[in-house]
């Protein structure tokens, strides 16, 4: 679904650059990049949406190289979800940005059409329609954002730190619904994240980027077991895959996996 | 369009240079575009630009700055000449006194325009607010008002930029538009995000007061602001300049 | 250091409370750290301790304040700022300057820091930070989590007695979010500043703050010891506020052993229980 040969790129002045970047995604994959501040994650997935053009190499969505057409047209394929939900929502009600956004992109359904996506979507994110966005908690905006490009059905979904600033409660949300989508209508996801607990729940691989280059690209569990990986790229595993390492227990990495892991070598019976 | 207004580090003449020297050259560059009426000596200013420009190490800033005053400048040269009526014609409605005062306005504007953004380019903005409380006493409040209202242009054009990129990136076609058109769909943008850039002033206000904003005075500038041998001949050359444009 | 009795604060224009009715004190050298759901108070919270409330966003207000023995109610914001530092939440409005020195350099001036001891401070306030490299960066080619060292280290910069920072890890990774409290427990450890961390990291917060509140709504819910509070860990699942998987995990053996383990708050506690088990 989305393939990336040899990408480089370098900002003008000063700012993360990335070289020789190879992978591939294939579609219904969620994919995480890791990595510390600066080692180029956001800059990667800038480069898959074309919002910013590599200097070299070839960025492929759905075999079509992306130089072939520019960033609003592929906008109905792919949806990007930034870390900021302000920087999207311009529309004065939840319905009216919803109805914005899918007129941008879908407008040949005509108005009848578009009105009923509107509607599942609004019934789906609970939303009456006639919210304001700005006097909605941050959590609740950054809904809305999504809600306005899950409108649109995209086959790739690509996520700028979409939990900063989120409490706990507003983080599931947003997540759950993300995986929903993956798992129910396949669509490819790509997520910039430095949640390592969240990348655990939610993610299925893992690529770890460190000063602009791939140092490692497998599935989540197994990348975070790596620990001298984890060094390289300054990360801090989840705290039970660290605690499993200590322990010497593979295979246990949520908090009920760990009980009964440590109850069965104590001799005890697992519940 | 951002980096246009944001300040370059170096340690040219005209980094150096007093705040309050590069602040009077501006102003006297453009007294003398408005007091000369010749197309010869604006064109001269034209060169004293681009001079500070490339003394102060910034030519690619320099041409970037050219380039877009050139925009509005074309179009404004068209909306002269095709205005106005006077003198006598050389082509179709085009008069020779026509082209003549089109330059002259283009002109005019392109040289007034130019050493304000350059200024910027080469003086950090709290050397300048700090030199207009030293050197010229202008109480701290407004030498603050000052600074913010100039970190404030590119603060808001980089946020524009955001949204913009946010829009496209959501099928808004920002990245097909042009000109007039990209002006047209920018607009309703702009409102929400003047409302959140003033709320956004409020609470930097708040972090001013919170590291003693009202305790500054004019001694509290770590910096000292002298008067050095090259602010003088900069000064003089301000005079001749002056003097120039009124007797040419 | 930090009284508060009984304090509630509404917006001017704003018809519910932001505050309700709240007491929490911190000793002198203590670290308090502030958790809740989004809009619970916590922002409110940090601008009354340093002043801003009501002196910049003004409000009807009930109870009372003491901090290191002003009330910031009745003290002057100029001479609480000399005992209270704050980080905001929103960097970019925090920052005034263009120049990540000047950044520093402006609340060193104005408190009439002596010109002689200014570099040292400087040097010393970004190095903490650990952006001793950025000095002569402008603030426009940072990023987000370098321009939030440098709100950081601004304030740093001024030493402050009491430290309140409004979520000052949200744009950094990680192994920088580590560091930030690593440095605060230092601070306290060596200058006995007293630290309030509003935080959404509660792995973290857990593992640095010795008392722990939880907000929602404007009222405390809860306040402790961090051991104490987490001890509470479904009432605040059911908030909406997580707990660390170690406590979710020494929470599970407990009960399903039938006896009470102790509330574990880091992995070094988790590991030491696990083996106890396990021998």
């Amino acid at each position: 679904m989305i393939q990336l040969d040899q990408v480089s790129f370098a900002y003008p002045s000063q700012g993360p650059t990335v070289r020789d970047l190879s992978f591939h995604i294939r579609k219904g994959e969620f994919v995480a990049l890791l990595g510390a501040n600066g080692a180029g994650k956001t800059t990667t997935v800038r480069l898959i949406d074309g919002l910013i053009r590599p200097t070299s190499g070839r960025v492929l969505i759905g075999g079509a190289d992306t130089a072939g057409s520019s960033v609003s047209q592929r906008a109905r394929r792919v949806g990007f979800l930034f870390q900021n939900p302000d920087r999207q929502i311009c529309k004065n009600t939840v319905r009216e940005e919803i109805l914005f956004g899918l007129n941008a992109v879908r407008a040949e359904e005509g108005p009848e059409k578009l009105a009923a996506r509107t509607d599942r979507v609004l019934a789906d994110f609970g939303f009456t329609g006639d919210e304001e966005p700005f006097s909605l908690s941050r959590g609740q905006r950054q809904r809305v954002a999504l809600a306005s490009i899950l409108a649109a059905e995209p086959e790739v979904l690509i996520l700028d730190e979409p939990t900063t600033g989120l409490d706990y409660q507003e983080c599931c949300h947003i997540m759950d619904r993300i995986r929903r989508m993956n798992r129910e209508q396949q669509v490819t996801v790509i997520m910039v994240c430095h949640d390592m607990e969240v990348v655990l729940d939610y993610v299925d691989r893992a690529l770890v980027m460190a000063g602009g280059r791939l140092l490692a690209d497998g599935p989540v569990r197994q990348i975070f077991r790596d620990a001298a990986l984890m060094e390289r790229a300054s990360i801090l595993p989840p705290q039970m895959i660290d605690l499993s390492l200590r322990l010497d227990l593979p295979g246990a990495d949520s908090p009920e996996t760990m009980a009964d892991a440590i109850l069965a070598a104590k001799g005890g019976k697992p519940a | 369009m951002k980096e246009l207004f944001q300040y370059v580090p170096g340690q040219s003449l005209l980094h150096r240079l007093n705040p309050v020297t590069k602040l009077i050259l501006t102003i006297m560059i453009c007294a003398a575009a408005f007091i000369t009426s010749s197309v010869f000596f604006l064109l001269g200013l034209l060169a004293v630009d681009l001079a500070i420009g490339l003394i102060a190490g910034v030519a690619r800033k320099t041409l970037g700055i050219l380039r877009g005053l050139m925009k509005i400048a074309v179009f404004l040269f068209v909306l002269q000449v095709l205005l106005s009526r006077q003198g006598t014609p050389v082509f179709w409605i085009i008069t020779d006194r026509g082209l003549l005062t089109a330059a002259t306005v283009v002109l005019r504007l392109v040289v007034v325009c130019m050493p304000l953004a350059l200024v910027l380019a080469v003086t950090r903005v709290s050397d300048l607010s700090n030199a207009l409380v030293q050197v010229l006493h202008v109480p701290y409040k407004y030498a603050f008002t000052l600074t913010t209202a100039i970190r404030f242009i590119p603060q808001f054009l980089e946020e524009m930029s955001d949204i913009m990129e946010a829009q496209t990136a959501r099928g808004i076609a920002f990245d097909q538009a042009r000109g007039l058109k990209k002006l047209g769909m920018m607009l309703p943008l702009c409102a929400p995000l003047l409302i959140s850039s003033v709320r956004r002033t409020d609470q930097t206000a708040a972090a001013a007061e919170i590291r003693g904003f009202s305790l500054r005075t004019s001694a509290s500038a770590f910096r000292r602001y002298p008067f050095h041998l090259e602010d003088a001949l900069v000064l003089g050359f301000c005079v001749l300049l002056i003097a120039a444009s009124i007797l040419l | 250091m930090i009284d508060i009795q009984s304090f509630s604060f509404t917006y001017k224009n704003e018809a519910e409370p932001a505050l309700r009715d709240v007491s929490i004190s911190v000793p002198e050298g203590g670290f308090l750290g502030i958790i809740g759901p989004a809009g619970a108070g916590k922002t409110t919270l940090a601008r009354a301790v340093c002043g801003i409330i009501p002196h910049h966003y003004p409000g009807d207000y009930y109870g009372r304040i003491s901090v290191g023995g002003l009330d910031p109610v009745e003290a002057s914001l100029t001479d609480l700022s000399r005992l209270v530092g704050l980080v905001f939440q929103d960097v970019d409005s925090q920052i005034i300057s263009t120049m990540v020195e000047d950044e520093i350099l402006y609340g060193l001036e104005n408190f009439g820091i002596p010109h002689a001891e200014i570099p040292e401070r400087i040097r010393l306030a970004l190095a903490q930070a650990g952006i001793a490299d950025l000095q002569d960066r402008t603030v426009a080619s940072l990023s987000g989590g370098q321009r939030q060292k440098v709100a950081i280290a601004s304030i740093l910069a001024l030493r402050p007695r009491v430290l309140v920072l409004d979520e000052p890890t949200g744009e950094l990774d990680p192994v920088s979010s580590r560091q930030v409290f690593s440095l605060l427990k230092q601070l306290r450890k060596e200058h006995g500043v007293t630290v309030i961390v509003i935080e959404q990291k509660i792995m973290l917060l857990c593992e640095f703050a010795e008392q722990l509140a939880v907000l929602d709504h404007g009222a405390v819910l809860r306040q402790g010891p961090t051991r104490e509070v987490l001890a509470h860990a479904e009432e605040l699942l059911a908030l909406g506020v997580n707990c660390p998987r170690v406590t979710t995990l020494s929470r599970l053996l407990s009960r399903r052993l039938g006896r009470e383990l102790p509330v574990c708050v880091n992995l070094e506690e988790a590991e030491e229980t696990a083996r106890r088990l396990m021998t």
